[in-house]
């Protein structure tokens, strides 16, 4: 068993990255949501090309909402309706809609996981523990078996962190060291739940199991 | 995009690998520490935590304070889903990040749980969400 750093040096070093990833990046450390962006990397085409249409065509925004107006009352009744009313609605180009929403590429987030990945491997250098593992270590043996069983935990479990992280709206990073020290009540409910979650479970496990 | 520059990369790189040596240094990727954790055994990765949470706390509160960063909501799916995050991390020793830690590490069964976590997301990206229409927010987007 290797040496681990003392828990305050730990400490100390998380709030420097939660804090100094912000302040660098402008955006709150989260990295479940580098994942959403992974498997989504599709819709970035999809959002550029949206977001593009409109800012620079906002009359794209009006005619569209023109002609499904169209085809819900009829062109007639349309017609007969700005005939009553005997005014134009005044389009003046500077009423463009406000929508500036920044979104880096998704390939920076895939460098971040990779990344993870790589401080990982010097981490596991400067512990002089190197070296592959196929197994969790023997108290994952003992608490949920070997072979099939322990590839099916690791799915399973792989599974639920990606779907609760996903509908939970955050992950550690996000919702437990990003938001729970901005006393954020979303990002304290997440915590505490998640963390009581992992307790229960595990308690159950270990005593009952 | 066009929002998007080298600086950004450069800065997301390095902090993920400065965010990846200090889980890994600070035991946090090791099943045995986060089980001994969740049967609260293990007060020292407790503090690791408290701690955090505190001196970061603390940062927010000096460094930015006049600055408007974004909230999550709270919604129908933060509890369930933070209890399905928790249950899998008290199986796998794994969150998102420490996931990819571990493979670093030489940890080859993390392939298995970052093959579930892909599996995870995309089955509530494509079926899920278009259903619960919850405003979840994206964490970090």
């Amino acid at each position: 068993m290797s040496e681990f750093l003392p828990w305050w040096a730990t400490s100390i070093l998380l709030a420097f990255i939660t804090l100094g990833f912000y302040l660098a990046n402008n955006r709150t450390l989260g990295v479940s949501g580098s994942w959403t962006r992974i498997v989504q990397f599709k819709s970035d085409k999809d959002f550029a090309e949206a977001q593009s249409s409109l800012t620079e065509r906002p009359k794209m925004f009006e005619d569209a909402l023109m002609a499904a107006t169209i085809e819900h009352f009829g062109e007639a009744e349309v017609a007969r309706f700005l005939e009553s009313r005997h005014q134009q609605v005044p389009r003046s180009e500077e009423n463009r809609p406000m929508v500036e929403v920044k979104r880096i590429h998704w390939t920076v987030h895939l460098a971040f996981l990779c990344s993870l990945i790589l401080g990982g491997l010097i981490g596991a250098a400067i512990r002089g523990d190197i070296g592959i593992q196929m197994d969790m270590g023997s108290v994952h043996a003992d608490l949920f078996g070997e072979g099939f069983a322990y590839l099916m935990t690791l799915f399973i479990g792989g599974a639920l962190v990606g779907f609760g992280t996903q509908l939970a709206g955050g992950c550690t990073s996000g919702h437990g060291l990003s938001g729970a020290s901005r006393l954020v009540p979303a990002s304290l409910v997440a915590t505490l739940s998640f963390f009581s979650a992992a307790v229960i479970f595990s308690m159950a496990i270990h005593y009952l199991g | 995009m066009q929002n998007t520059t080298i600086r950004d990369y450069v800065f997301y790189i390095l902090f993920g690998i400065g965010m990846g040596i200090t889980l890994s240094l600070g035991g946090l990727s090791d099943f045995e520490q986060i089980h001994k954790l969740f049967i609260l055994q293990n007060i020292p990765l407790l503090l690791v935590f408290c701690g955090a949470i505190g001196l970061t706390m603390l940062g927010f509160c000096t460094l930015c304070r006049k600055r408007d960063i974004p909230k999550k909501t709270l919604n129908g799916g933060t509890i369930p889903g933070s209890v399905m995050f928790g249950i899998g991390w008290a199986m796998t020793g794994a969150c998102p990040s420490i996931a990819l830690v571990q493979l670093g590490e030489g940890k080859f069964g993390a392939l298995l749980t970052i093959f579930g976590i892909l599996t995870g997301v995309w089955v509530y990206r494509a079926i899920a969400a278009p259903n619960f229409r919850l405003d979840t927010g994206v964490c970090g987007e």
